[in-house]
């Protein structure tokens, strides 16, 4: 047990500033409970690096993930929600007070929700290390830019690969999609690719590994793959990866807090963890299904969990 | 001391707001260059930073050296801006 005195304490500590976090922060806040959000990136999380959202209810004409990321922010913060720029380092649980270990020095909450979400996923093939930032993206919306009027490869065949990949389309002269298996985009972001597939410029690859990352003289030049056994050349100037969801939980190693098989967060149906006040919403949570408005609505739920928790007995949900 | 601050963003990055941020809470001006609107100085952006990406952020001292920041990395602008 530590020495608690002189260190700063709150009702809640909210890990990140994605869309769950955010609409927790909505619900705790607006019942005068004490919140402190860290978030080591962007308030809005992957939602906010995003360049168009189509299924978040009450926008029939979607909406930029930057602007709804900057809308959560705004919301919350009406309320007297304050975000901290920093990373938890570590947890620990202290009984009553869950201690945690920050960039800002170490912090005290009664209850603790995680929602640090997921960071898009590398390929980890030869070459991507080396050329990252110099022809090798992972937010379409902060370097698709760089490439008007040229040729991109884009790695992935899931929501994010084929959003991103009509939005470099905006830039780009051609895009090569290079799909592993098939495209598991939904079937509406399917249609939508048709037409730049229709129009010449979006050429879709299926079944192609990824081997290689080719450049010369400090930029990339063109990606290797292998189809049905023999390997192909992509020529290009840049790259986007965009093949899954790494969970950010690293910061959870030692703490005793229970992991699934791939390192998402296991809850009851509390979304409380095995560490008694501690919660999880959004896409780090074991069974979450990845999706904004579920990460919003899990986000809600997990603050009327943490309410009961503080109050220390089961309450009727209220309006 | 901190003599200017240029930041060169796009539009649709998340990131660039942020630190534009960080610097006004710091009470600091900076100019700003969207690299959409004036998509001619993608070069000069590339070759300050190394890196095709944004946000850049070129921090010029009173004695006329320079530190760039690449990307929304606390760690590095926040001493650079000290």
């Amino acid at each position: 047990m530590s020495e608690t005195t002189d260190i700063p304490k709150h009702d809640v500590i909210i890990i990140g500033a994605g869309p769950a976090a955010l609409s927790a922060a909505i619900y705790t806040t607006r019942e005068d409970i004490d919140t402190l959000l860290f978030e080591r990136a962007v308030p809005g999380g992957l939602a906010a690096v995003t360049d168009w959202v189509d299924n978040y209810p009450g926008f029939p004409e979607g909406i930029a993930g930057l602007e709804l990321g900057t809308n959560l922010q705004k919301q919350a913060e009406r309320f007297g929600a304050v975000i901290e720029l920093g990373e938890v380092l570590k947890l620990h649980d202290e009984g009553k007070w869950k201690r945690l270990e920050t960039t800002s020095g170490d912090m005290l909450a009664k209850a603790v929700l995680i929602a640090t979400g997921s960071d898009y996923k590398k390929i980890g093939v030869p070459g991507e290390a080396e050329y990252y930032a110099r022809g090798v993206h992972y937010c379409a919306t902060c370097d698709g830019a760089f490439y008007r009027g040229k040729r991109l490869v884009v790695v992935g065949g899931g929501n994010s690969a084929i959003q991103e990949a009509m939005f470099l389309t905006r830039f780009a002269s051609h895009i090569d999609l290079l799909v592993r298996s098939t495209i598991k985009a939904s079937d509406v972001l399917q249609k939508d690719l048709q037409k730049f597939v229709d129009e010449g410029k979006v050429t879709v690859h299926l079944g192609v590994v990824t081997d290689e990352i080719v450049g010369e003289a400090g930029a990339v030049t063109k990606v290797v793959g292998t189809q049905d056994g023999k390997k192909i050349d992509f020529p290009t100037d840049g790259v986007f990866v965009f093949v899954g969801l790494k969970p950010n939980s690293e910061f959870l190693e030692g703490s005793g807090i229970e992991l699934d098989h791939i390192h998402l967060i296991k809850t009851d149906e509390n979304l409380q963890t095995n560490m008694p006040g501690v919660f999880v919403a959004g896409d780090i949570r074991s069974g979450a299904t990845m999706q904004i408005a579920s990460a919003a609505g899990e986000g809600a739920t997990a603050a009327l969990k943490i309410r009961e928790y503080l109050e220390g007995h089961a309450h009727p949900i209220q309006n | 001391m901190v003599k200017n601050i240029t930041i060169f963003t796009t539009t649709t990055c998340a990131y660039c707001p942020m630190v534009k941020k960080y610097l006004g809470a710091k009470g600091l001006s900076y100019d700003e260059v969207n690299l959409d609107t004036n998509p001619e100085r993608q070069q000069e952006a590339l070759a300050i930073s190394g890196a095709l990406t944004v946000p850049v952020t070129v921090i010029t001292k009173q004695d006329d050296t320079q530190e760039v920041v690449v990307g929304y990395n606390l760690a590095k602008l926040a001493p650079a801006v000290a």
